[in-house]
């Protein structure tokens, strides 16, 4: 790893500040990534602007939602009360992802900010647009059972890695932004973008923003909610695909339903067509397997990958019936 | 040692070159004024590099360090090499397996994914700071009466683990306790006899 | 019966469990030694070609860089150029590559430099800034794609009595005309053996031509042997010392060229040099269970007698070495067929060597042999429990000898009970619970138990201890534990006042750990060398002593006491005060029983599976696996080895592979997110049963062997499980979610 620079800021706005006028140096806050990367090389940066100071770990109430602070520790959000009453699904996928230990050191931030696990971008002999734009992507004509099905480019079929991020785009949520020219607020399906012609770019972020809270707003979803993800071992593992489904159920007659997918795509993929079908219908297998079938349309598969047409629509029915049955 | 003139290859910025841009760009720099200085009068690199150190207050094991290191030794590195606590393992150096687990004021993380100067002023503990005066800590005994190991490396994590899984309340049942265990790989797979030593800990009520 | 004679059998507490639970284990790059350099390996980037240049430049710049060996500047290894030469070695024994000896690249990711500074830090970023230039070559690392030109290993075609020669009895091919008949082909992927400690070695040349090792091996006596040949020393010269194992699996079975490496890097800097692998080089440098083609033919007639079975398989090696394993050993001999055809092929790719992973070879014939068998019995009809029996071989059908010990019925019944094994239907999917399909399968193991000679050195220590020693090495099984028990047994003390010392080639010789001969060998060595302990003492303990037999003589509390006569009771003060020397070194050797009997470990593995309908994940819910391995001198550890195995089967069954990209011929798994082995949530509480019955003719101690039929069985249990609960036939491992959808 090469030598960098560390600092560490009290404030914000000091953090902001450092980021934004050095183009080499870059926030950390939990590492789990981000020392990962450096240390094989696939992360360079000059300057480190250590941000765990900073005053930004709170869960609260606020405007008939949820505000976690952008360095809540993932482990301390699955955990707490007030997650689990109002947006149990968030904590469901949050003990779904990494293990005890990571989770004790993942925040809230980083887990969005997560760059692909793909090989390909991994591996600094191999070519990948991410992580050298032009190289080509080694994953298309390569070994790509992990892959996307939805919303890829010829420069990049990754897939990001998150599962909280597939329950935030479900929820709704709001990413609370801080940076050089002010404030903003940005919606959840927003933050994270497609590859298009610049996989490279994972985020909506510009240079120099720092994520500062991610609110949730309450809704129906405190019971009927699940996380359901198929991975090849048991636990500890990045997911083949996931699904989070919310349901509000009132006799039986599904009022609301929120669902995303993980795993299917460079960004958390929410499913509003099929939450439309699930809408006004009772909760029943045929409904679910009617929302599975428009959830996957448009879904197009690689070599390795196309096992995720069927394993999708499977495991949204899994999703939801389990959701329903929750007591 | 090459020429002055040299440029190293690739995306690598000279050493000098490096230290002059960073270090005037900011204020708030915790690196000390020598590396400017070095940077400044254009000192050898391998003078330079030795000014490339921050200082670290730590309290490992109970016992107060302060210390000077580079900001890119992880806190695993630092422990092992620097201070002679090889009983924390590194057993992936990705955060993939465990073998590093520690407790930093009491949770438990892994050591390999954090730089050392991340945990200035905090409170450290390995496994070699778990029994007290020479008596094992309830949960090593039990690693040792259930035979919750073979080889042993993955053992420091898994014990260092167990014991936080059981305060973090998350012993509660076999499934719960393997779900809660699942960051410590053991490749001598001796899973069976690891979560019978936590529920013997767990449920003998002792103090953890 | 005093506590002492139970000591063989009880279920002890390891003698090293607390250094292993508190950090004072040291591994082997965990000394600390005055001036230590770090060292960190640059491999190549491509599989094949030859190295055209190397700009080490910024490296050799970059602070605290001590040296960057490469090929252009590496200094002459004097043995590389006898090396090789000596037909006592001949090229499938494998041993290290010739680092930087020639411009040769073999494989992706070999050791190109090592770049030394002082410390991991700099060392690891100044590896980052070594480039090289190749004249690159068309390379090939498909096994499939190269199944036209298996070939048949050199050694056999030399030597028409070599293993590895096609085996038949009865007809070739005879399942062809069968009435009732299958053909499958079965496919493992590369696996990798992954202990926990990552490859390390620390090498100190403590004089020009005295070199000390640090290092993890699984035979300090063969690393000791090879390295003071590659630097031309007399063996006395150099020193291996691998107090402590983090795990091995088969991979620290010979020596790789991370270790030629770290002793270049070492005399190159003139300190002692750390070298420790990262988890990718895990996956390039030191070894792996080959990928392997395999085909198997069977049949039976209409009430379940195997008539025919014909096994073949290809399994991958690289360009530089043949490597081989008895992956059809198991079908030759396991069930009464009057014709078996077996043949063994290569087939040579631009990769690293394999190396044997525990169950090398069997495991993964058991995995085709075994699903075979489940498929046989399916076709019939049959409960494959009960097929298995009517195949059941009272004596060796392949070497015509008695079996030394079977009692492979007494596991199938243990295991078949605990497993409820009479909840399992033939028809498969006919049971579940919810959304889980439930399903049982069984899959059987052996391994020959095999013994080599050994040496334990053991002696009386003034303060009434008795200290042995041995050159052997533990990896995990506990071989410290159940040597001091045996000594303990044998001498009649007790165990707390016996140390037994071993991982260190200074040491009474033994053999390498491997194979699972480890208790069959140093066991009885151990045995011999305290009753020749007792004998010595006896001689020097006076009259009462003069005329009695060694096997009454014990050693208890601080005395040297006779059975049967109270008052024969000398402390050890006064031997100790005779002078002369208190110290026995013994070899035991196996002796002629291995001609007359075939000698074999058995078990058997059942597996309770739950399999989801709509996601496909397959989650073991019950293991349970017994073994016919003799003598079981140690429960507790035992048991923990056979729940080991247990774990790595469920590995390979369920999410071992790791694979390559063959346009780039490099790998695309390269850590634990990739290459997935079994955590906490996937292991059930496995259940272990031992017929604990003695072996007479392995050895005194009536031992037979575990490490490896713990493995060996449990992939094909589950895959047959799998069967059982869903009716879908996984041929190719590992059984991932996407196969069953």
């Amino acid at each position: 790893m090469n030598q960098f620079q560390y600092v560490r800021p009290s404030k914000p706005q000091a953090a902001i500040e450092a980021v934004t006028k050095d183009a080499n140096a870059t926030f950390i806050a939990g590492g789990t990534n981000l020392v990962d990367l450096m240390k094989r090389g696939i992360a360079t940066p000059q300057k480190l602007v250590d941000i765990n100071r900073l005053p930004l770990n709170k869960i609260e109430k606020e405007n008939n939602g949820l505000r976690i602070g952008a360095l809540a520790l993932n482990s301390a959000v699955a955990d707490d009360k007030l997650v689990r009453q109002k947006q149990p699904l968030l904590a469901l996928a949050l003990n779904a992802g990494a293990s005890a230990q990571l989770r004790n050191m993942a925040t809230v931030g980083g887990n969005m900010l997560q760059r692909t696990r793909c090989s390909y971008f991994y591996d600094l002999a191999m070519p990948c647009n991410k992580r050298e734009p032009g190289t080509g992507c080694g994953a298309l004509e390569g070994i790509n059972r992990m892959h996307a099905i939805f919303g890829f480019s010829d420069k990049c079929i990754a897939v990001h890695p998150s599962d909280m991020s597939v329950a935030l785009v479900a929820l709704d949520a709001t990413v609370l932004v801080s940076g050089p020219k002010g404030e903003r607020r940005i919606p959840f399906a927003d933050f994270h973008r497609l590859p298009g012609d610049t996989p490279e770019k994972d985020t909506n972020l510009e240079k120099g923003e720092l994520i500062t809270a991610v609110d949730i707003p309450d809704g129906p979803f405190t019971k009927h909610v699940h996380y359901q993800k198929v991975r090849e071992r048991a636990s500890y593992a990045f997911a083949l695909l996931s699904v989070a489904a919310a349901l509000d159920i009132e006799n039986n007659t599904i009022k609301a339903a929120r669902l995303a997918m993980g795993g299917v795509a460079h960004k958390p993929w929410r499913l509003t067509a099929a939450e439309q079908v699930l809408v006004g219908k009772p909760a029943t297998e045929a409904t679910f397997r009617q929302a599975a079938e428009v959830a996957m349309q448009g879904a197009k598969a690689f070599k390795h990958n196309a096992y995720k047409l069927k394993l999708g629509p499977n495991t949204i029915v899994q999703a939801l019936r389990t959701a329903a049955a929750a007591a | 040692m090459s020429s002055e003139t040299d440029k190293p290859a690739g995306h690598d910025e000279s050493r000098r070159t490096f230290l002059k841009q960073s270090s005037l760009l900011t204020a708030f720099t915790i690196v000390p004024g020598p590396v400017l200085q070095a940077a400044t009068y254009e000192l050898d690199e391998k003078v330079a590099a030795a000014f490339e150190k921050v200082s670290l207050k730590l309290e490992v094991n109970g016992v107060k360090h302060k210390l000077s290191v580079e900001p890119r030794t992880t806190l695993l590195d630092l422990l092992r090499e620097n201070l002679n606590l090889t009983g924390t393992k590194k057993g992936c150096d990705y955060g993939q397996c465990g073998a590093c687990t520690v407790h930093v004021d009491g949770q438990r993380v892994n050591s390999c994914l954090s730089f050392a100067v991340m945990h200035e002023g905090k409170k450290i503990t390995t496994i070699e700071g778990l029994a007290e005066g020479g008596k094992l800590h309830p949960m090593q005994e039990a690693f040792v009466k259930h035979d919750g190991f073979q080889c042993g490396y993955c053992t420091p994590g898994q014990i260092m683990s167990a014991v936080a899984c059981v305060r973090e309340g998350h012993a509660g049942s076999e499934t719960e306790i393997r779900e809660f265990m699942s960051g410590n790989i053991c490749r001598c797979g001796a899973y069976s006899n690891i979560v019978a030593a936590i529920q013997e800990v767990k449920n003998g009520g002792q103090k953890v | 019966m005093k506590a002492q004679d139970k000591q063989i059998g009880a279920p002890m507490n390891r003698v090293d469990g607390r250094l292993k639970v508190t950090g004072g284990a040291k591994y082997s790059a965990e000394y600390e030694l005055p001036n230590m350099a770090y060292a960190v390996l640059v491999g190549s980037t491509i599989a094949k070609g030859r190295l055209t240049s190397i700009d080490a430049k910024a490296a050799e710049k970059a602070p605290g860089v001590l040296a960057v060996v490469t090929h252009f500047n590496s200094p002459k290894v004097p043995g590389f150029d006898t090396a090789g030469k000596d037909p006592s070695q001949p090229a499938t024994v494998g041993g290290p590559l010739k680092i930087f000896k020639d411009d040769k690249i073999r494989y992706n990711d070999q050791v190109i430099a090592v770049v030394v500074a002082d410390s991991w830090e700099r060392a690891r970023y100044a590896a980052r800034l070594v480039k090289a230039q190749y004249a690159q070559e068309k390379h090939k690392t498909n096994l499939e794609a190269s199944v036209s030109d298996a070939f048949l290993p050199t050694a056999a075609k030399k030597n028409p009595k070599h293993p590895m020669n096609d085996y038949q009895r009865g007809q070739v091919d005879a399942y062809k005309t069968g009435a009732i008949k299958l053909e499958s082909e079965y496919v493992i992927p590369t696996e990798v053996h992954h202990p926990m400690e990552l490859q390390s070695i620390t090498a100190h040349w403590e004089a020009p031509d005295r070199l000390t090792l640090y290092d993890k091996t699984q035979g300090t006596m063969a690393t000791r042997r090879d390295f003071a040949k590659e630097w031309n020393l007399p063996e006395e010269n150099v020193k291996v010392i691998a107090t402590f194992v983090g795990g091995a699996f088969g991979n620290a079975l010979h020596s790789w060229p991370h270790e030629s490496a770290a002793i270049i890097a070492a005399k190159v800097v003139n300190r002692p040099v750390k070298l420790m692998l990262t988890r990718e080089q895990m996956f390039t440098n030191v070894g792996y269970r080959p990928y392997t083609w395999q085909k198997l033919g069977m049949s039976a007639t209409p009430d379940g007698k195997i008539t025919a079975i014909t096994h073949e398989s290809i399994g991958q090696t690289s360009t530089y070495e043949e490597f081989t394993e008895s992956t059809l050993a198991q079908t030759r001999m396991m069930y009464q067929s009057p014709n078996v055809t077996t043949r063994y092929r290569l087939a040579s790719l631009d990769v690293c060597s394999p190396i044997w992973m525990r169950g090398p070879g069997e495991a993964t014939g058991a995995f085709a042999l075994e699903s075979a068998m489940d498929e046989m019995a399916h076709m019939l009809n049959l409960d494959p429990l009960e097929f298995r029996l009517r195949n059941y071989t009272e004596q060796d059908p392949e070497k015509n000898k008695p079996w030394s010990t079977k009692f492979l019925k007494e596991c199938y019944q243990l295991g078949a009970e605990r497993v409820g094994w009479n909840k399992r239907q033939l028809k498969p999917g006919s049971l579940r619970d919810g959304e889980w399909l439930i399903g049982y399968g069984m899959g059987v193991g052996t391994f020959g138990a095999h013994r080599g000679a050994a040496t334990v050195g053991a002696q009386l220590l003034p303060d009434g201890t008795v200290l042995l020693q041995c050159a052997t090495t533990d990896i995990g099984p506990g071989t410290g534990t159940v040597m001091t028990q045996i000594a303990a047994e044998t001498l009649g003390l007790d165990p707390k006042k016996i140390r037994f010392e071993l991982g260190n080639s200074s040491f009474p010789k033994a053999g390498t750990q491997g194979g699972s001969s480890t208790v069959n060998s140093v066991g009885p060595a151990t045995q011999e060398a305290c009753l020749a302990l007792k004998e010595k003492l006896r001689t020097l303990a006076g009259a009462a002593f003069a005329s009695a037999k060694k096997e009454d003589v014990t050693l208890t509390d601080g005395y040297l006491t006779l059975a049967g006569n109270a008052g024969a009771r000398v402390p050890y003060a006064d031997l100790i005060k005779q002078g002369g020397d208190k110290a026995v070194t013994v070899e035991a050797k196996p002796g002629p029983e291995g001609q007359q009997y075939s000698m074999y470990s058995f078990s058997v593995h059942f597996a309770e599976v739950r399999v989801h309908e709509l996601t496909g994940e397959v989650r073991v819910s019950k293991l349970v696996s017994c073994a016919d391995a003799g003598t079981i001198v140690n429960e507790k550890t035992a048991g923990n080895q056979m729940k080991g195995g247990a774990v790595g089967g469920i590995g390979m069954a369920l999410m071992e592979a790791a694979h390559i990209d063959d346009r780039f011929g490099r790998y695309v798994t390269k850590d634990f997110a990739d290459y997935h082995v079994p955590v906490h949530a996937d292991s059930p509480d496995v259940q272990v049963a031992f017929v604990n019955k003695p072996d007479p003719h392995v050895n005194n101690l009536g031992t037979k062997g575990i490490g490896e039929i713990a493995i060996i069985g449990v992939a094909p249990a589950i895959a047959n499980a799998v069967f059982n609960a869903t009716g879908k036939r996984i041929r190719e491992l590992p059984i991932t979610p996407d196969k069953l959808i």
